[in-house]
């Protein structure tokens, strides 16, 4: 063999190589040979055509099998010695040896005698498994007849058969009605049902509690928890601000659509595509909400392409990890290292996702839309009332309108004449329908005109105004504002000012004196203008503002004025405005005149869209544009009608004011809708949002064939491929979640990766026949719960005997039964319950229970409204903890502390860790003592009369087990021990059994209380409590 | 979870316990003895509790603690660290086009009509035997430039706040990746039995805009185990949560509540034969020890006057930066692997003067001083010291401009950080950029290749520190190139 200055083979980073089952026999490809090609080779020999070496491809046969670059060839079937693969795997070369060093990987003699044996044996290539349709073959016979209990335990026990291990015996029976209240709620059983079952000798008495179980609405709530894991679900939008969302009608339909037993491939259609369902139901849309649970911004400064781009590839990796067990990330950038996923694959599918109608910026509000509103029927009714209301104040303005005979005066002959007109704003007081910001110091000493003046006296900066007149005044802009000031010789300000509110603001102003004295305003525009020295002291001065000068958009009116000074006395007394009015060409008493302003122009966003629509098209116009103009002057414009139809008007904005407050009051959710002009789609080179590359159409990756559809394919086209019999991925991909969830690990343990980087199935045929079963039931997602757990497999013993530990330490061939520490929710729950503090109201907004002060505070952004955290009381304490609000930047610390996701982004596997910040958690959190205190009490009064019969109550609720002796001995110390500590402490004792909002019975001793408080606190801590055994 | 790890971990845990003969009780005497001493007699980079990965370090690590000081919100590069002076003749001239080329700025200043150059107000001047150019807002800071390397051209892609915090914490602009600190505790575990691998401090600050958020992301594990998350050290009462027993109930109570729990637990150990339950129970024996260990940590009352003062006046107050600076030493000391204080408020886009003097005199005595404190305790040569934002700022104003007074938007392009300690070159500077600080011109720093170089300080190949994750060989540093800049490393 030649030697090259560079290696044609070379291969990437060491991690950490999981040995699949070894085969007695022949090699098969999928099981033995694709995990060594994929972690050693393909990262340059693979489907990357980018990051191709030595243009050799090892993961398609037909590429295996021509020269390379160098002109060797990689494999040669049945010939070992002309297949350079081997020659490079066994060399000691530096330069010529495979993997290379720099790599830091390096096989096993085991890894490499499989190879030679493969290509010995022909070096046959199977399609990577996940991309071939599971098909069913039948479960298989066994010899240990008697054990099994339906076809998963056919399966489990071949398996366990090739690897010589032996079944666990069935688990008691109280374990396991303490297991499969877990798996299927969450949740402990109580004492009634502990001794239902225990007495009910039927031989499907624990499939009556599973027909039970799976009845109660528990179910979906605890399912509810996984699956809102994978659809990344919060109660704020994740990123900056980290306000709140309004997404929880989305968590309750998860919750009822896993209680109502929604087929699986309905619960996929909803979800991805619910929006596009012709005619589609309020929950298919509520359902297409999954598309709307990614973390969005808010942040000032944000490009809008790029978070758009970011919005979209969520999506897409979201629906992709969910639905095929794949991860799309790596594509985002470049061709898939591993598995056939090429770029324009995930761009393909990025497609789908790319033309979402949610603006790039969330707005930091509640309901970014679109969202969907969800009134009650009563809410329906009250709607419909307000409506109706509505409608009739309005066509009471309508008949005012006909009853109204309006003469044009441009249209009569001679044109009326032109008049002066001095409308007055102030004489005497504020008007009456203003808000005062103070009640003004009226003088009737000195007085311009009328009763009596203002008269105001300060240091630095004084002021009298209102604003908010119900009825605005006009300042047309031929006119002046005038108001009559007299400053005190004696007492003079530095500065006096004129200041009118429109719009919203106090934009407006005129500054005579000191033009620095008054600091409001920027000076030069007219929120400041300086009109010139003060006026003369000792006699009554017209100040005048020209109207033009204040640049008003035309028609503009105010409904405030402030009269402010800078020290001194003055008084300060009728105010308004002068003007003329021609009313032949006044534009709010001639419609000729207005109409002949506006026309070709835009009147601005107050005036309706229909009226604007007439002015800016400037056409001919039809009798119904003429009626909608007439309309519209005379009741919004004819200064004629101004307080008839002001009157109308402001009653009818009224009850719209009342009937948007109560619609704010209508729960909402984020659903999915696209707009209406698709958005092109491209490879992103590198995964960079401004570097578009070639152009794409939805479709799915090229390996699957096309869409059969016509014209351009939508999510719900992907959604209905995603659930068609001949998919792959989807069916295998839940049913292997859910044996995730109840056996603790998948048969794929990857279950976020059934790619050629994900581990092979522990059980492929089982797997299949899981599959394939889930499908041809319906979906029926309830159906495959039970078959896993009506099966000899779950109902086994999980005592870990040192051999089973030696051979299967993670339990993946089920020698025995599941057992593994319970998730998050579960803890908080399982001590709520146990307590009997647990509170079983389903749905509705997130409850805010304790949490230890500044976990959000000292993060949050000071604008954020969810900076603070107001914690809930009473009832809202105690929901399942499903309920408790989902601060995406920092959920709370019972969740996270157990390893609850961030649901920043979408996760299919929780971890399980154990820490001593958990120990801290579960012996000292308020919610876990409280839990224990009122577990306590229920030991002392339900318990029996003996502290042997209590302590054996109390573990009897926690375990469902009773003590042993040695158990119930140093419970029994332990407790003898506290309530001696307690009774001499008093005040510790008191304190202790009030750790808590609830309070405990009044009439127990608080020594015995706190006693049994401690030992519960014991019980809530046992290994066996926290764990489904 | 890598099974085969974790199982090899238990078994070295188990091993661990079982080869001392005295099971739990092993590490209760663990306790007496100290932590680090005992994780020296036992031969491992770890401890038991925290053990390291087998194989770590790859490298003999120059640093076995870091402590990374992460301004929130972008310090003023130009302000600070980067001195510029000839920029005095282009006050208030539009910054040219040959500068930026085009380069994208944000939507909070690309509406501007023109982006005039603000120099900076504040005089610079040079400082100890390597005349490193310091401002005068950090008089303590200059006082020390001789033991630290101060890095001129650091840049990264992220624009705005939240995918930058995230990219410099965790290597990627998007949620869910590892944080640093929890890679350095998931590589090398702990010397200390007692207290978390890694703790994270967030200090009060003083601008009085409103301040940048943080969020768990910047110190959570990602797809990591969540042991490895960071642990915020609180002020107040409670500094790690939930440490405080419940009210009436003293530590006999809790120790017999723990004895009768540990019996049971051993009798659960012997009934369902699983490791985790051994776990379990050292996890109760640990954090019934860290209910004495952390109030002991938060304790000052032992540290001399001389000490404290020379944090500054804050150091006394609970919750200031100052404060966190002194109990971060007080945990490197203690063997904790990664301490990260957290200081918001550095988002000067408006009276950048005053904002940034205001949160200069936060930091600036007690930055100083954790290095002189740290350095006389012989302890700086194997603590490695990070200060930094998440990018920098631009050189032209936004909104007001006057002599006095100007605000600088978002700067990616090149930012300055300082490292000291560790295996750090002392007294140097690295890296040149133009006349504006615009760009880089000399020797640009990749924040992955900041990533790889504080791995490599505390012996670790950036390359071979990964995690299998969503189909990937997860690294800090990502898919793409970077390099450990060598010519930092003393």
């Amino acid at each position: 063999m030649s030697t090259l200055s560079r290696p044609p083979f070379t291969v990437a980073a060491f991690l950490f190589l999981t040995m699949a089952a070894y085969a007695e026999g022949t090699i098969e490809f999928n099981r033995d040979i694709r995990p060594i090609l994929s972690e050693n080779c393909f990262q340059c020999h693979g489907p990357d055509k980018n990051k191709r070496k030595a243009k050799l491809r090892l993961d398609v046969r037909e590429d295996a099998l021509k020269p390379a670059e160098s002109g060797e060839i990689a494999i040669v079937p049945k010939v070992i010695s002309k297949s350079a693969l081997i020659d490079r795997i066994v060399s000691t070369d530096e330069d010529e040896q495979m993997p290379p060093a720099e790599s830091h990987k390096k096989l096993t003699g085991a890894q490499k005698e499989k190879l030679r044996l493969w290509i010995a044996e022909g070096a046959d290539y199977q399609a990577p498994w996940a991309f071939i349709a599971p098909k069913r073959i039948p479960a298989p016979g066994i010899r240990g007849i008697g054990w099994a209990r339906n076809q998963i335990d056919q399966f489990i026990a071949q398996e366990l058969e090739t690897r010589r291990l032996g079944h666990s015996p069935e688990a008691p029976k109280e374990l396991l009605l303490r297991r499969v209240s877990f798996a299927l709620t969450g949740l402990p059983p109580s004492i009634s049902q502990m001794d239902r079952f225990s007495a009910d000798t039927a031989p499907d008495a624990y499939e009556k509690e599973i027909d039970r179980l799976l009845a109660t609405p528990q179910f979906g709530e605890h399912m509810a928890v996984y699956w809102l894991d994978a659809a990344r679900y919060g109660d704020t939008h994740g990123l900056h601000l980290d306000n709140e969302r309004s997404m929880w009608p989305y968590r309750d339909w998860v919750v009822r659509a896993f209680n109502e037993n929604l087929p699986f491939d309905q619960f996929t259609l909803w979800q991805l595509a619910g929006d596009l369902i012709p005619n589609a139901t309020r929950d298919q849309k509520i359902a297409s909400g999954f598309n709307r649970c990614n973390v969005t911004s808010g942040e000032g400064g944000s490009i809008n392409e790029e978070l758009l781009f970011r919005y979209a590839l969520d999506r897409t990796e979201t629906a992709v990890n969910t639905w095929m067990g794949l991860t799309a990330g790596c594509a985002v950038c470049h061709d898939h290292k591993f598995d056939p996923i090429t770029q324009k694959d995930f761009y393909s599918l990025f497609a789908f996702f790319n033309s979402a109608a949610d603006p790039a910026m969330d707005g930091n509000e509640k309901f970014t839309p679109p969202v969907l509103k969800l009134p009650s029927p009563a809410q329906e009714n009250q709607l419909r009332e307000w409506t109706e209301k509505i409608a009739a104040a309005r066509a009471g303005i309508k008949a005012e309108l006909a009853r109204i005979e309006y003469v044009d005066p441009a249209a009569l002959d001679p044109i009326p004449p032109i008049s002066q007109v001095e409308e007055i704003w102030l004489e005497d007081d504020f008007p009456a329908d203003a808000k005062p910001a103070s009640a003004a110091t009226w003088a009737t000493d000195r007085v311009q005109s009328g009763k009596r003046a203002i008269k105001q006296t300060g240091q630095g900066i004084t002021q009298n105004y209102f604003e908010g007149a119900e009825k605005p005044f006009p300042a047309p802009s031929n006119g002046k504002i005038f108001a009559y000031v007299w400053l005190d010789p004696a007492d003079p300000p530095k500065a006096i000012m004129l200041q009118w509110h429109g719009d919203g603001n106090w934009n407006w102003r005129a500054n005579w004196g000191d033009k620095d004295a008054i600091t409001f305003g920027q000076a030069g525009t007219p929120a400041k203008l300086q009109i010139g020295e003060l006026p003369k002291p000792g006699e009554w001065v017209r100040l005048e503002v020209s109207v033009e000068d204040l640049k008003l958009k035309p028609g503009a009116k105010f409904d405030g004025l402030a009269f402010t000074q800078f020290g001194g006395t003055v008084y300060w007394d009728h105010s308004g405005a002068a003007y003329e009015v021609n009313p032949a060409a006044d534009p709010e008493r001639s419609q000729i005149a207005w109409e002949k302003r506006n026309e070709g122009h835009d009147p601005g966003e107050k005036v309706p869209k229909a009226i604007r629509d007439i002015f800016l098209a400037n056409k001919e116009r039809t009798a119904e544009h003429k009626q909608t103009l007439r309309d519209y002057f005379l009741s919004e414009v004819f200064a004629g009608n101004r307080e008839r139809f002001n009157l109308l008007q402001t009653g009818v904005k009224k009850l719209e004011d009342e009937k948007k407050a109560f619609e704010a009051g209508i729960p909402a959710t984020l659903v999915m809708a696209d707009i209406e002009q698709k958005r092109e789609a491209h490879i992103m080179l590198r995964g960079q949002y401004d570097k578009p590359g070639e152009k794409v159409e939805p479709a799915v990756p090229a390996i699957f064939g096309k869409l059969p559809v016509t014209g351009r394919a939508t999510r719900l086209d992907l959604a209905n491929w995603l659930i068609a019999p001949e998919n792959p991925l989807a069916s295998r991909v839940i049913v292997n979640r859910l044996w995730q969830q109840i056996f603790g690990n998948g048969l794929v343990r990857t279950a976020g990766d059934f790619g050629a980087q994900g581990e092979t199935p522990s059980h492929p045929e089982l797997l299949d026949w899981l599959a394939v079963e889930l499908r041809e039931s319906g979906w029926d997602i309830k159906h495959l719960i039970r078959l896993m757990l009506t099966s000899a497999t779950f109902r086994q013993d999980s005592r870990m005997t040192p051999a089973l530990l030696e051979a299967d330490p993670e339990n993946r061939f089920l020698a025995r039964g599941p057992r593994f520490r319970l998730d998050a929710e579960e803890l908080r729950d399982n001590a709520l319950a146990v307590g009997g503090l647990l509170d079983l109201t389903l749905g509705g907004v997130p409850v805010r229970p304790y949490q230890p002060e500044n976990i959000w505070e000292p993060l949050g952004f000071v604008g954020s409204n969810t900076r603070e955290y107001k914690q809930d009381h009473g009832q809202a304490l105690y929901r399942r903890s499903l309920y408790t609000f989902w601060k995406r930047n920092a959920p709370a610390p019972f969740l996270t502390t157990f390893d609850a996701p961030s649901r920043d982004s979408s996760c299919i596997r929780r971890e399980r860790s154990d820490t001593p910040l958990q120990a801290l958690l579960l012996m000292n959190d308020v919610q876990h003592f409280e839990a224990a205190r009122a577990l306590g009490q229920r030991m002392l009064l339900e318990g029996g009369t003996t502290a042997n019969e209590r302590i054996s109550y109390g573990f009897r609720l926690a375990t469902t087990r009773r003590p042993a002796e040695s158990e119930q001995t140093v419970l029994k110390e332990t407790f003898e021990k506290e309530l001696e500590h307690f009774a001499a402490n008093l005040p510790a004792a008191q304190q202790a059994v009030t750790f808590g909002e609830s309070k405990p019975k009044p009439d127990l001793n608080p020594a015995e209380l706190a006693a049994y408080t401690m030992v519960a606190n014991v019980l809530l801590n046992m290994d066996e409590t926290l764990t489904e055994n | 979870m890598q099974p085969l790890h974790d199982f090899a971990a238990l078994q070295s845990r188990r091993a661990f316990l079982s080869n001392t003969g005295l099971g739990v009780g092993a590490i209760a005497l663990n306790c007496l003895i100290g932590g680090r001493q005992a994780a020296a007699a036992a031969q491992n980079y770890g401890s038991a509790v925290h053990p390291s990965l087998p194989g770590l370090p790859h490298f003999p690590a120059s640093a076995k603690r870091i402590i990374y000081l992460h301004m929130n919100g972008a310090p003023s590069q130009l302000d600070l660290f980067d001195y510029k002076p000839n920029l005095g003749g282009y006050f208030d001239k539009n910054l040219p086009e040959s500068v930026r080329m085009g380069q994208r700025i944000t939507t909070m200043t690309s509406g501007q009509t023109r982006l005039p150059v603000a120099p900076s107000m504040f005089k610079f001047s040079q400082h100890g035997r390597s005349g490193i150019w310091i401002s005068e807002l950090l008089p303590h800071t200059a006082s020390v430039v001789d033991e630290i390397t101060l890095l001129k051209t650091v840049h990264t892609e992220a624009i705005n706040h939240d995918p930058a915090c995230t990219f410099l914490m965790t290597g990627n602009e998007l949620p869910g990746k590892a944080s640093l600190g929890s890679w350095l505790s998931y590589g090398l575990g702990s010397e200390n039995e007692n207290l978390p691998a890694f703790v994270v401090l967030t200090p009060s600050w003083s601008s009085k805009a409103n301040a940048q958020a943080l969020f768990t992301r910047m110190w959570n594990s990602g797809f990591l185990p969540t042991r490895f998350n960071g642990v915020p050290l609180r002020s107040g009462a409670d500094p790690v949560l939930f440490i405080k027993d419940p009210p009436g109930v003293d530590r006999d109570m809790r120790r017999t509540m723990l004895d009768a729990l540990n019996k049971l637990n051993q009798n659960a150990s012997e009934r369902f034969g699983d490791p985790e339950t051994q776990t379990r129970i050292a996890q109760y024996e640990m954090a019934f020890r860290m209910q004495a260990s952390v109030p002991e940590l938060a304790d000052i009352s032992g540290e001399s006057n001389e000490t404290i003062e020379m944090y500054g006046p804050d150091a006394r107050k609970p919750g200031t930066f100052a404060a966190s600076a002194l109990l971060a030493r007080r945990l490197v000391e203690r063997g904790v692997r990664v301490v990260k204080i957290l200081h918001r408020g550095w988002d000067q886009h408006s009276n950048l003067p005053s904002e940034l003097r205001a949160q200069c005199l936060d930091v600036d005595q007690a930055c100083a001083a954790l290095i002189k404190d740290l350095k006389q305790r012989d302890l700086l040569k194997e603590t490695l010291v990070v200060w930094g934002g998440e990018f920098g700022r631009t050189v032209y104003s936004q909104g007001t401009l006057t002599a006095t007074d100007y605000g600088r938007d978002h700067h990616p392009r090149n930012f300055c950080m300082w490292m000291a300690g560790g295996g750090i070159k002392a007294g140097t500077v690295f890296g040149e950029t133009d006349d504006f600080s615009y760009n880089p011109i000399v020797d640009p720093v990749h924040l992955r290749d900041l990533n790889a170089t504080i791995l490599r300080c505390m012996g670790i190949d950036h390359k071979q520190l990964a995690f299998k994750s969503q189909g990937l060989d997860q690294k800090l540093t990502g898919v793409q190139d970077a390099e450990v800049i060598k010519g930092i490393l003393g």
